[in-house]
């Protein structure tokens, strides 16, 4: 089912300060994709998630779900949250400590008056579904961490909604957990036929869930794309920045070269993927450090269309499995990612290559 | 979903407001006033002639050592059971739980009593004993003395300061001593510069706890000081309004203001250290169990130490009112004692009619207080805990203050207001002044379960479909009921024993046990004192059991189904 915002707006009074936890946000999410909204804390992400699920009411606008209006402050629609049929796992999985984890999975289907032998196989089902047999009659609350979200996952899924809603469901997980139930979690979405709405600060479980992306800030939406697009070809510098580790370097536009923008910055003058930007204006070059190429001390000959820059090996900081470096290129400093196999140390002349398609201009 | 009723929450206000407000209201002004029948007209002659009793220095020359001297032992013998219990390899650590559940079910009237029949100088059976093995002319120990009311002040004290130090002590992570160990502090060094300074709010509101507890206490001074003449501020404002033919409530009630004005500002500072707390106490992540010290060669001494506290605090109070009433008159155990032994007191003490009317007069007041008391709790907790305005932070420090009240004080302001009503000398008076005295009591475990209650919880099922009343019925209610199941015993335990609200407020016709046993004790019939007062112990003990039971079958349910 496709979920529509028009217009929500929701503010919250604080310590005498009005703070607008959402500003006018228009939004489409499409039938039957995994969408993640991200954004560091307090950007409105979860208001927003509490907003389409009900348990928040907005200030203004209106949200439809499924051509269905649920809530509008115009029309003065507000269907409460028990009649809008939706699913979700809350960030501290509210498993309910009074009831076994036949219960806890049960109590959709027992509140829409189910039979008996009906409620029976669909929890199996659900269980089965997440992996987790054999445990019905146990407390769900003496379950292990990962254990308890997919019994939060079976909940949310037993009663086939057709819109599932994720509020950071891995965050109480700790780090090597995280890793698997997220996997786990993209298997099972992908099986089902839902559209899932996904809450999370974790840039990493964004890019690895989602078919699309949403990033907020302030109580806005800032850009919203594929993962591949975000992490490649944001268009906002913010937006850059907060997907993943970036060289952000102030650049003037040149000209055009073909279907490269060209771009006069500390570096030097560089070839960068195309966009639609008149001479003479500001930019940002956003570089992120896996794609920096260092070729060693040896002065390479230059290859066409290839940017091929000089710089000095101002540090270098084993992590595994590469070195991190800082280069200093003019005034500028480059982090970069070397490979342990190649000879250079601290204080070496390096020649360094970028990919036009990886030097990407962002709003300034 | 409105979540602020302000209606709702100003009813409250008002109802907690009116129980806890009006005593002290009446306090300040009867003691501008000449007397209980003469209220309203305003005279300051009171103050005068309370602050110039020549008594009065005596009184709180006793009142600060009592308080002072029983609130240090009560802390230091707290903080070494803490430790032993969290940071050594001492065996048999159940016994410290128990240690810690014992004040609920001994009152401190009968622990008070148990001493003196021990210790008393005349006839204290331990006294006798040690007369007779020793050749001594005269008894070596005199509990109706300073330092005895302040040994058993300490004494009862004790499991509360524990109570607050031991979690305390449990979180406390380790690393912080051990660094200080790597850097060449020695155990000793590092006790005294890193671990104590670390706990220092913990022990200190052990410590202001304790102040508070024994200057509103009445049954030691009572039982322990008034033989020897020992008064101290509770026991001489008792006396003002007792005492033969003229009763002076203004004066009582003049002086009285001085004791809640103590006690409230040490309950503030109670508070501001209590809520401070988490900044110094650090509890370190999962996985974090705590060294523990080898005492070695130690080990059974001190454990045997712990065991001679634990037969002070249980077994010898027990033993001593089982035995005395049993045997006619008190004698050191014999043979011929024993051969002695009839249920006379006992058979007496059913025969006794205000005996019978006091049994039956407290466990109505325990069963309708308790009842009253949490369905009153229910709600205030609710809005403590889950409605977030001003208005809810004034109705939380109303409920709090009733905490810091000393029982005999608050009993003087409500006799000042029930005196114009036709409440006087009924047991709705009573009732009335027991919720109000004891309702943190109730307030507590109940914001403690609707904390428990997570707001995903309700929400969570909300989501599922199911509606807010069905949310209520079948999540919120059955997550709530060990809380009022707890909150429900603690104050039926509380009212079963009360003595300090009633000793002021309880007139003919209203007698209750506590009151009841004291008299038994003026009147020096200790046989049927220790008769009624193992009967007090026995429900109380019924109630604490019943609690434990209830917790345990709730868990059972939580787990099994």
């Amino acid at each position: 089912m496709e979920i529509q915002i028009e217009g929500l707006s929701k503010h919250y009074q604080s310590e005498g300060k009005t703070v607008k936890a959402l500003d006018q946000v228009d939004l489409t999410i499409p039938a039957n994709e995994i969408f993640t909204l991200l954004g560091p804390s307090g950007c409105g992400k979860t208001t927003l998630l509490r907003c389409i699920v009900g348990l928040e009411t907005p200030d203004e606008g209106e949200i439809r779900i499924g051509g269905e209006v649920v809530w509008s402050r115009a029309k003065g629609i507000a269907v409460p949250p028990e009649r809008r049929g939706l699913g979700m796992v809350f960030q501290t999985y509210a498993i309910w400590p009074h009831m076994s984890v036949f219960d806890n999975v049960a109590y959709p289907l027992q509140i829409r008056g189910e039979a008996k032998s009906v409620i029976r196989d669909k929890v199996a089902r659900a269980l089965k579904f997440v992996q987790l047999e054999g445990v019905e009659k146990r407390s769900a609350t003496k379950l292990s961490g990962g254990q308890q979200q997919r019994v939060a996952l079976a909940r949310a899924l037993v009663a086939e909604p057709k819109v599932i809603l994720f509020d950071e469901p891995l965050s109480n997980l700790d780090a090597k957990l995280r890793e698997e139930t997220r996997k786990e979690l993209k298997t099972f979405l992908g099986e089902l036929n839902i559209t899932a709405v996904y809450v999370t600060h974790d840039r990493v479980e964004a890019l690895a869930l989602s078919d699309s992306i949403a990033v907020m800030r302030a109580g806005r939406i800032v850009e919203i794309g594929s993962p591949q697009k975000i992490y490649f070809n944001a268009d906002h510098r913010y937006v850059a920045d907060f997907i993943g580790r970036a060289n952000l370097i102030k650049a003037r536009v040149a000209g055009r070269h073909g279907d490269l923008t060209v771009v006069e910055s500390g570096l030097g003058s560089l070839h960068c993927q195309a966009r639609d930007l008149p001479e003479g204006s500001e930019a940002t070059l956003c570089i992120r450090p896996e794609f920096i190429h260092v070729d060693g001390v040896a002065s390479a000959t230059p290859q066409g269309g290839q940017n091929v820059i000089h710089g000095r090996v101002a540090s270098m900081e084993f992590v595994g499995e590469v070195y991190e470096a800082e280069i200093h290129v003019g005034e500028e400093k480059l982090l970069a990612r070397l490979d342990p196999d190649l000879p250079v140390s601290t204080g070496d002349m390096v020649s360094i290559r970028l990919a036009p398609q990886h030097c990407l201009l962002v709003s300034a | 979903m409105n979540p602020s009723r302000p209606l709702f929450t100003w009813s409250l206000i008002l109802i907690v407001g009116f129980l806890t407000l009006c005593p002290v209201l009446m306090l300040l002004l009867g003691s501008f006033s000449e007397g209980l029948t003469a209220f309203g007209v305003f005279t300051t002659s009171k103050y005068v002639a309370a602050y110039t009793d020549p008594a009065l220095f005596d009184v709180t020359y006793n009142t600060v050592v009592f308080v002072l001297g029983s609130s240090v032992l009560s802390t230091l013998l707290a903080l070494v059971l803490a430790y032993l219990n969290t940071r050594t390899d001492i065996p048999f650590k159940p016994v410290f739980t128990v240690l810690s559940i014992v004040p609920m079910m001994i009152p401190h009237l009968l622990f008070s009593v148990s001493w003196a029949l021990l210790l008393n100088p005349s006839n204290g059976l331990l006294n006798v004993f040690l007369k007779d093995v020793f050749a001594l002319q005269e008894a070596p120990f005199n509990i109706y003395s300073l330092w005895g009311m302040v040994m058993v002040e300490g004494l009862l004290n004790m499991p509360i300061a524990y109570l607050i130090i031991a979690p305390a002590m449990a979180q406390f992570d380790v690393a912080l001593e051990e660094s200080s160990r790597v850097f060449g502090a020695g155990v000793w060094r590092t006790l005294m510069r890193i671990t104590l300074p670390v706990l220092r709010p913990a022990i200190l509101a052990a410590f202001i706890l304790g102040i508070v507890r024994s200057l509103a206490s009445y049954a030691v001074p009572r039982v322990l000081g008034m033989p020897g003449e020992v008064d101290v501020l509770a026991t001489y404002l008792y006396e003002m309004i007792s005492t033969g033919f003229a009763p002076d409530y203004g004066k009582a009630a003049a002086l009285g203001m001085s004791v809640l004005v103590a006690s409230i500002s040490l309950i503030v500072v109670y508070r501001a250290l209590t809520s401070e707390g988490g900044k110094f106490v650090t509890i370190s992540g999962r996985g974090f169990r705590p060294a523990v010290i080898e005492l070695k060669r130690a080990r059974i001494p001190i454990f045997i130490g712990v065991g001679v506290l634990c037969l002070l605090m249980i077994v010898l109070p027990v033993a001593v009112l089982l035995y005395t009433s049993l045997v006619p008159y008190s004698m050191v155990p014999s043979a011929r004692a024993f051969s002695l032994m009839s249920w006379k007191h006992w058979i007496e003490v059913f025969q006794d009619p205000v005996s019978l009317l006091a049994l039956k007069n407290s466990l109505f007041l325990a069963v309708a207080g308790a009842t009253l008391g949490v369905l009153l709790s229910v709600f205030v907790a609710y809005v403590i805990v889950k409605i977030r305005t001003r208005a809810s932070g004034l109705l939380e420090s109303l409920s709090f203050l009733s905490f810091s009240f000393p029982g005999i004080v608050i009993g003087i302001g409500f006799m000042w207001f029930f005196v114009q009503t036709p409440l006087y000398a009924t047991l709705t008076a009573l009732l009335l002044a027991y919720i109000a005295a004891y309702l943190p009591y109730g307030i507590r475990p109940l914001a403690s379960a609707f904390v428990q209650v997570h707001a995903h919880l309700e929400e969570s099922s909300l989501v599922c479909g199911a509606s807010p009343l069905t949310t209520m019925r079948r999540i919120i209610v059955p997550l709530l009921i060990p809380g009022v199941v707890s909150a429900w015993i603690l104050m039926a335990t509380m009212f079963i024993r009360e003595l300090t609200v009633s000793v002021v407020l309880s007139r003919p016709g209203t007698e209750v046990l506590a009151v009841q046993i004291l008299s038994f004790a003026d009147d020096g019939l200790w046989g049927k004192l220790s008769a009624l007062g193992i009967v007090m112990i026995l429900i109380s003990t019924a109630l604490v059991l019943l609690a434990m039971y209830a917790g345990e079958k709730f868990k059972a349910l939580q787990g099994g189904s």
